[in-house]
């Protein structure tokens, strides 16, 4: 694939959106999971007590709130797939393909252009 | 019978690594297995080569012995995932086998982005290398059961600690240099399901000793740990009230090189371009969230099980540091399953997943690093990016020789040391040496090849020269070093939480500080391949309308 067009799509409409939903996205889940975590080995570290509390019987906060990073884990995996699939995926899948015709349009120039060349060469000999 | 076991496991991933030979031709089979495994494949792979036996028995034995403290390594080694998550389309798209291939793709064919890519990809490897295989060392003599001064067939302890060393050094290599990226995948593929069948079967037969009521295993854990009334709360191990504030930033360090080091680890990243494409990518690595989230949670129950079930003294008693409770459990589970018989089938089993674990990740270590060596090193930097794709295979299957037997070498000589800060550490140069140089050349505009080369070494220097300066290695309790040495300046075990920061500021001052432009262009083509994956590896351009 040439080089410039790649660096052409950086300018598209669509692409900006694209890579504005993914800026988004990604700081959002990145945030939301470092935070969530350092509150709560923040926990562990400062709030004893408070993590010794009974909970469910002999289970105490602290294994509920360390289940409960396994549970956000996942819910948040979960989620970011589904965003992608829905609002990613279909506008890369467009830009990629635009490229890829971009791509296979130069190159049947290129052919036609080089076929001319040998034709010309050929009716002058 | 272990033995027994572990032969069948190796004669079946023999098989398939000569099949593999078979099937493998150039650069795009050795190193990214034809880039045709599905996502559900590669995750299970992926998953493989992360669940290493410092996770298997290591967290299930601090557990046992620490309680809940031992639990926080389990959720940092899951969590990390949801960042590899967020980074594993773009780095898909962007590279072709490694690391570097991304690193340089902005900064055009500069040598010192390799190297020092490369530099970052073995070292990362080794230090993590050594620290398996000396737990392969010491697994063994505890599992032939042979306590010190003891015989076993007329093998020394420390004899049947350097033959298993040499023997799954052998094996490594064999999968890695005979199958390549085909052989190895298929190896932990095989491995993850083993270990995720033993351990689910283990936690179910736990549970069910108890009536699977979770509580009451807790209640029963906490009654046979030697400290009732405080073994399920936090502080038992890290962070104790006694050490201070310098305990809790110690402790901070650890959970932050944990979370950030997954998505640097080599042999991880590695895995990212065996896939047909992005899309794939991001499946297998929500198949390893899953599969790796089931088996953390299942530490809970081996780690609380053994304490409930074999009880604090018993292991002990076999090894202080507990890397045994998983074992001891399985023995004392299955005899009650099924008398003495079963508890030894049971133990043969969990032993000889334990194995094939070790076994798996060392060639998935290995496989990374002589990836790294042949195609950054060797192709890119020697042979200007212009070798011969078999000279380049050749170069690859004989670097995996080479590390295998650096590695072997090493693991015998340190093999009477505590190692295990080793896998911590291997975390913490990941999260240092790589991850700053792969977000910042993913995000940042103005990031330069200085900016990468800075960063990349002033996170492998600061984190390595801050450990050596640590209470690890000198003038601690329990230093590599004897006791009147003591060298130590740096307070704290974990380096990450100083040397991430530092190797950010050394990325950054490296860019700003040099004169070297940064090519504007080249970032949006990065960042337009990265995000849709046009003209990425192995993605097949549609060729609409360009018929012949």
């Amino acid at each position: 694939m040439q080089a410039d067009d790649l660096a052409g799509l950086a300018t598209d409409e669509r692409f900006r959106l694209l890579k504005a939903r993914f800026r988004r996205l990604a700081l959002t889940i990145v945030g939301a999971f470092l935070g969530w975590y350092f509150l709560y080995i923040a926990l562990s570290a400062f709030a004893r007590d408070f993590m010794a509390l009974p909970a469910i019987g002999n289970v105490n906060v602290a294994l509920l709130l360390g289940v409960l990073q396994f549970v956000s884990t996942f819910v948040l995996a979960w989620r970011y797939t589904r965003y992608a699939r829905r609002k990613l995926d279909p506008l890369s899948a467009e830009l990629r393909d635009e490229a890829g015709q971009r791509q296979a349009e130069r190159e049947r120039e290129r052919r036609i252009l080089a076929e001319r060349h040998r034709i010309e060469n050929w009716t002058r000999r | 019978m272990t033995i027994g076991l572990f032969a069948v496991f190796i004669v079946i991933t023999l098989g398939v690594t000569v099949w593999a030979r078979v099937n493998t031709r150039g650069t795009d089979d050795f190193y990214a297995g034809g880039r045709a495994f599905s996502g559900a494949q590669n995750g299970l792979a992926l998953a493989g080569d992360y669940m290493s036996a410092a996770s298997f028995l290591g967290i299930a034995g601090i557990i046992a012995l620490s309680g809940y403290d031992g639990f926080l390594y389990s959720i940092g080694f899951l969590v990390a995932w949801l960042l590899t998550l967020l980074l594993v389309e773009l780095m898909r798209n962007a590279g072709r086998f490694t690391m570097a291939d991304v690193l340089s793709y902005r900064v055009g064919r500069r040598p010192m982005v390799r190297t020092a890519a490369a530099v970052s990809t073995v070292t990362v490897s080794v230090f993590y290398l050594v620290a398996q295989m000396v737990g392969a060392g010491a697994l063994v003599s505890l599992l032939l059961g042979i306590h010190p001064g003891e015989t076993f067939m007329g093998i020394s302890p420390e004899a049947a600690q350097v033959i298993t060393i040499l023997v799954v050094g052998m094996m490594m290599i064999f999968y890695v240099s005979y199958g390549g990226m085909k052989g190895t995948t298929w190896v932990q593929i095989i491995k993850a399901v083993l270990l995720m069948a033993g351990t689910t079967a283990l936690t179910v037969l736990v549970l069910s000793r108890f009536g699977f009521n979770l509580s009451e295993m807790l209640g029963a854990a906490d009654a046979r740990s030697g400290r009732p009334g405080q073994f399920l709360n936090p502080g038992q191990r890290y962070a104790k009230d006694a050490d201070g504030i310098v305990g809790k930033l110690d402790f901070a360090s650890l959970a932050v090189a944990l979370v950030l080091g997954t998505a640097g680890l080599p042999h991880i990243v590695g895995r990212f371009f065996t896939v047909p494409d992005a899309r794939a990518a991001r499946t297998s690595v929500n198949w390893a969230i899953g599969l790796v989230g089931a088996f953390y949670l299942m530490t809970l129950a081996l780690g609380f099980g053994a304490t409930a079930l074999v009880g604090q003294e018993a292991i002990t008693a076999q090894d202080p540091s507990g890397n045994t409770a998983a074992l001891q459990l399985a023995q004392a589970v299955g005899a009650s399953v099924a008398g003495p018989v079963g508890g030894e089938i049971l133990l043969a089993f969990i032993g000889a997943v334990a194995f094939a674990t070790i076994l798996a990740v060392v060639s998935g270590l290995v496989l990374a690093s002589s990836t790294s060596l042949a195609h950054d090193f060797f192709g890119h930097v020697l042979m200007f990016g212009k070798p011969k794709e078999s000279q380049e295979v050749a170069v690859a299957r004989f670097s995996a020789f080479v590390i295998g037997v650096f590695a072997v070498f090493l693991a015998v000589l340190v093999r009477d040391m505590n190692v295990a800060f080793l896998v911590a550490l291997a975390f913490a140069m990941a999260a240092s040496a790589n991850l700053p140089a792969i977000v910042l050349s993913l995000f940042w505009r103005r990031f330069n090849s200085t900016g990468v080369v800075c960063g990349v070494y002033g996170g492998l220097l600061g984190s390595i020269v801050l450990v050596a300066l640590s209470p690890v290695v000198s003038g601690g309790p329990r230093s590599l070093l004897p006791s009147p040495v003591d060298f130590h300046v740096f307070p704290l075990e974990n380096p990450g939480l100083v040397s991430i920061p530092f190797a950010f500021l050394c990325a950054v001052a490296g860019t700003l500080l040099s004169r070297e432009k940064s090519d504007p262009g080249r970032y949006s083509e990065l960042s337009v391949r990265a995000l849709t994956g046009a003209g990425a590896h192995g993605q097949p351009t549609k060729n609409v309308g360009g018929a012949r």
